[in-house]
């Protein structure tokens, strides 16, 4: 292998800087094509006819008459869906039953979105209406309305047991049992989801806003029963996803369908409100918490039982992380997770997977029981985690079989201690008089750092200029411009003769797609290595031109080939390609590093300030510190941004973005922008948010990044909550945190007599 | 039909799909619609659309535009279906995210909710046409220099809003820029880059 210009740990010239992205004059211009852009002659638009019932059998179904519709191209229904379910997930493209209300019954193309929406009122369906269900834990109980015939509940209940718990509770000094509860909750970005299908002959294109392309493009494979070949999924730029987007859905399947029945290419843009209805949002869970500590300030048992709503269907993905059993060094452990079908619309991951909601039970419960034993619950937090050399699980299973590496989450907890000025803190919750009164809380954070099959390509051209092929997406993580970064820190070709193509599954190889914190992580060590094998192909043929030097004796700098022992013989890169005639492509695919007993996380710690109304029940927030330890930085300004962004995106979730369902109807309440209240630039200052970055380097990824995005919208609700009740003495154990609710909390802490009704 | 009543029926048609009154549904008003508790949402009405068309004529981007359109043709259809301007995107179609912003008549306002009827004669800008000969605006540069975006699907609209409210109030403080902003959702909330960003495009236009 050709010596490095530049090694991990060695001097960096294009790693670790600030700079805008490398697709910035796009983005900035309106030249980024995004799915919903995309124009076709001659394309369809297609729309969806919805379920108007929770729970429903299609006894009939007519399209005669919308088929006959002047104007209309192709109508399909649950009878043209092939048996094949989206990605595995126990949802056709199309379903009978029907299991939420908002599901898709039928779907037309047709020459305009006038004429479909009209044609769609002709499609006559006659339902015989199913009891429906809509709480996980009603789900469970006998007599329950079933969803499918194996029952409500997703697979086995996911059991992990650390030590013995029963044991673990009985030995503790202190026991508390809390419940924590978040709503299902919207998390979806700013395009709504878009497809664009062509079919020529049996090769299937689909242009789709999806983080995962791949995912999609075996979903279809299987779905139509072609080879990997014939299907080419293309999601160039996709307009934000946390999460929803990380699975194949229907949309891309009624797509792919209408245009081979039309046989002309169809385009489907989900409306805000189908995309709100439909799309794989966050999901409920109720989490029974039980935590025991002894006096010497050691947690001893941590026990959690979550009711996971699902929704209708699943996508394979979800669940609780880990924040449970890899952030403390508790012994006795047990998770118990019941992931259960209801009448609602699917959920899946969202940034974050299920840690957020996981996050706010640990982090809310550990603040509960420190403050009952009157301890600092930052000290007390300080001396349960996990620090380096700790055992620690290595798998899925609970038993802690590797030992814990580059750990620096001490050190998130003391630079955003002393950022915030923790000191501050009341001694006392609830202690200030006044109508007015502040508090601060702290919450902490763990997650992998994201690893899987990556796969990558980097062309350098013949005028030397270069090319990052890879197929998961940037999202607004930037992955396009860090991705580069690596190639071009490898090469030693500037960042600006860079260009990239992402989301291409056909020009890039195999790659697990873009969630979890593993683009940079898993595409990125592809792209390291696809470099420096392009760097290899550019040394030898560079050999011949500077006295027949050996590859190993030849270094790039600046697209600038030199012998190393006497710089003055040297070769530009240019000239080098030139003579050798071809492109020099490198090739990238990786599995996960193996690292034998090491595991490296990505850790954080967040402090919320905030300030409480008394009177109004108004929580404001007065300060937000998200101190994040992601290996090393590839863009320092990418890596702020997602800290600053992710950061208001838990914070959100504080405030707003719940789903309510009609408990009669099990119709969607929350159907807008207006109902779910996503945050403006008015609702969080921000510049309340100041992202520490705290140092350090990783071993497992690309130049010791570690990966970020998901981690900083883990700890923003258990932080603000444990602010509030640092302010006012009120536990908030449900979001959002109304101002009803901590009114109510206000009112109970008065004597029984002085209470409002 | 004479042609009298027909026009007559056409602006009463007009004016069942017009969302506010007084002609293009400017951003500013909207801004306090998304801040609950502070004014009643103004949501479109749920007429069947209206399948008669009109001549619009507008000038976009400085090029002067003529166009036979459903009268029930937003201006945002306008842009990006008959004229391919796509810069300009559809966050929610509901006058809720600011996504589709342009400038007709120094003013911002949301496409979706403008009918192309309502900005016939009007000078409308957009995204794209905020560049001169290849040489990026201000805005555009300091959107990139402090990367103002994370996804980008929110860019055009927050771009064009900072436009219209730089070109009225060239030496704003954060408070003033932010509250000018409120009507523009970045659902990546990028929203700290995108001050930054807007604050540093107001000292270079000042320089
Ligand atoms: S698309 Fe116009 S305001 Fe959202
Ligand atoms: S950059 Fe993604 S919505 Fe603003």
């Amino acid at each position: 292998m050709a010596q490095q210009p530049t090694t991990p740990g060695g001097p960096l010239n294009v790693i670790g800087k600030r700079g805008p992205n490398i697709d910035a004059v796009e983005r900035v211009t309106g030249r980024a094509k995004y799915t919903g852009d995309i124009d076709i002659p001659g394309m369809l638009v297609a729309r969806v006819l919805r379920s108007p019932h929770a729970h429903a059998r299609i006894a009939s179904i007519d399209t005669s008459k919308a088929e006959a519709f002047r104007g209309v191209r192709a109508v399909i229904t649950y009878k043209d869906a092939p048996k094949v379910m989206i990605w595995g997930n126990r949802q056709y493209a199309l379903n009978n039953p029907v299991r939420f209300k908002g599901e898709a019954v039928a779907a037309l193309a047709a020459v305009d979105a006038e004429t479909a929406e009209k044609a769609l009122k002709l499609i006559a369906v006659q339902y015989e209406p199913l009891p429906f269900v809509l709480d996980p834990e009603e789900a469970l109980k006998p007599g329950a309305p079933q969803l499918f015939e194996d029952g409500n509940l997703e697979g086995m209940p996911r059991i992990l047991n650390r030590g013995n718990i029963e044991q673990g509770l009985k030995e503790s000094d202190k026991v508390i049992e809390r419940m924590y509860h978040c709503p299902t909750m919207w998390s979806g970005g700013m395009e709504p989801r878009a497809c664009v299908a062509q079919w020529e002959g049996d090769k299937l294109t689909l242009w789709a806003s999806t983080q995962s392309p791949f995912r999609v493009h075996g979903s279809l494979a299987a779905m139509f029963g072609v080879p990997d070949g014939n299907v080419r999924i293309i999601a160039s730029y996709v307009g934000g996803g946390f999460g929803t987007k990380s699975a194949p859905h229907t949309d891309e399947s009624l797509a792919a369908l209408l245009a081979r029945k039309a046989r002309l290419p169809v385009k489907l843009q989900y409306s805000r409100e189908e995309e709100i209805l439909d799309s794989n949002t966050r999901f409920e869970t109720r989490i029974y918490v039980r935590v025991g500590v002894k006096k010497d300030m050691t947690i001893n048992a941590l026990e959690l039982k979550a009711y996971i709503n699902q929704g209708a269907y699943h996508t394979r993905l979800g669940g609780l992380g880990n924040q449970a059993t890899h952030t403390y060094k508790t012994v006795n452990v047990r998770t118990e997770q019941y992931r259960v079908h209801t009448n609602i619309p699917n959920t899946g991951p969202t940034r974050g997977v299920g840690d957020p909601q996981e996050d706010f039970a640990v982090e809310s419960a550990l603040d509960e029981i420190a403050i009952e034993m009157g301890w600092d619950p930052m000290e007390f937090k300080l001396k349960n985690i996990k620090r380096n050399g700790d055992p620690i699980a290595r798998g899925p299973a609970g038993v802690e079989d590797g030992r814990l590496i580059t750990q620096v989450l001490d050190r998130c907890i003391e630079l955003g201690a002393a950022r915030i000025d923790w000191t501050r803190r009341n001694a006392a919750a609830g202690g200030q008089p006044g109508p007015k009164a502040r508090g601060i809380g702290i919450a902490l954070t763990e997650r992998g750092g994201g690893g899987g099959v990556g796969g990558a390509s980097v062309k350098v051209n013949l005028d030397g200029s270069a090319m990052v092929f890879y197929s998961s997406t940037d999202i607004g993580t930037g992955s396009r411009t860090t991705l580069a970064m690596i190639a071009a820190e490898v090469l030693s070709i500037p960042l600006s003769m860079f260009r990239t193509t992402a989301g291409d599954t056909e020009v890039a190889p195999y790659d697990g797609g873009s969630q979890g914190n593993r683009t940079l992580q898993g595409t990125g060590r592809a792209v390291q290595a696809a470099a420096r094998d392009a760097l290899d192909q550019i040394l030898a043929a560079a050999g011949p031109m500077l006295d027949n030097t050996a590859p190993a004796d030849l270094e790039m700098r600046d697209s600038v080939i030199r012998v190393k022992a006497d710089p003055s013989k040297s070769v530009k890169l240019a000239d080098v390609m030139q003579r050798r005639g071809r492109s020099a492509v490198g090739l990238g695919n990786t599995t996960a590093p193996q690292t034998g007993m090491n595991v490296e996380r990505t850790t954080a710690a967040h402090f919320a300030e905030v300030e409480v109304d008394r009177e109004t029940g108004k929580v404001r927030l007065l300060r937000y510190i998200a101190a994040h330890d992601l290996g090393r930085p590839i863009n320092v300004t990418v890596v702020e941004n997602q800290i600053e962004g992710g950061s208001i995106q838990g914070l959100a979730l504080t405030q707003g973005e719940e789903m309510r369902f009609d408990k009669r109807t099990g119709g969607c309440l929350t159907g807008s922008f207006l109902d779910l209240k996503p945050p403006t630039m008015m609702d969080f200052d921000p510049r309340l948010i100041e992202a520490i970055i705290v140092p350090n380097e990783g071993v497992t990824g690309p130049y010791g990044a570690k990966g970020l995005g998901e981690n900083p919208c883990h700890p923003g609700m258990a932080a603000v909550a444990n602010a509030i009740y640092n302010a006012i003495g009120v536990r908030l154990r449900e979001v959002p945190f109304s101002r009803g609710a901590v009114l109510a909390g206000l009112n109970a802490q008065r004597p029984a007599g002085s209470r409002t009704a | 039909m004479s042609d009298e009543e027909r026009e007559r029926a056409d602006k009463a048609s007009v004016s069942r799909r017009a969302f506010l009154k007084g002609g293009a549904a400017a951003t500013g008003a909207l801004t306090a619609a998304l801040i609950p508790g502070t004014a009643e949402a103004q949501l479109p009405d749920a007429t069947e659309p209206d399948t008669r068309h009109s001549t619009v004529e507008m000038t976009v981007n400085g090029r002067l535009y003529r166009a036979d359109v459903p009268n029930s043709t937003t201006l945002a259809q306008f842009l990006r279906e008959d004229l391919k301007l796509t810069g300009t995107k559809l966050g929610c179609d509901r006058m809720q995210c600011g996504a589709c912003t342009v400038v007709v008549n120094g003013r911002n306002v949301y496409s979706c909710t403008t009918l192309a009827l309502q900005a016939t004669g009007a000078e409308v800008l957009t995204i794209e046409g905020l560049a001169k000969d290849d040489a990026l605006h201000p805005i555009q540069q300091a959107f990139i220099e402090h990367s103002g975006f994370q996804c980008g699907f929110c860019t055009s609209g927050q771009i064009m809003t900072t436009k219209v409210m730089l070109d009225r109030m060239p030496n704003p403080t954060e408070d003033q820029a932010r509250l000018a902003l409120a009507g523009n959702l970045c659902r990546c909330s990028a929203y700290k880059k995108i001050l930054e960003s807007v604050m540093a495009a107001s000292r270079m236009m000042r320089a």
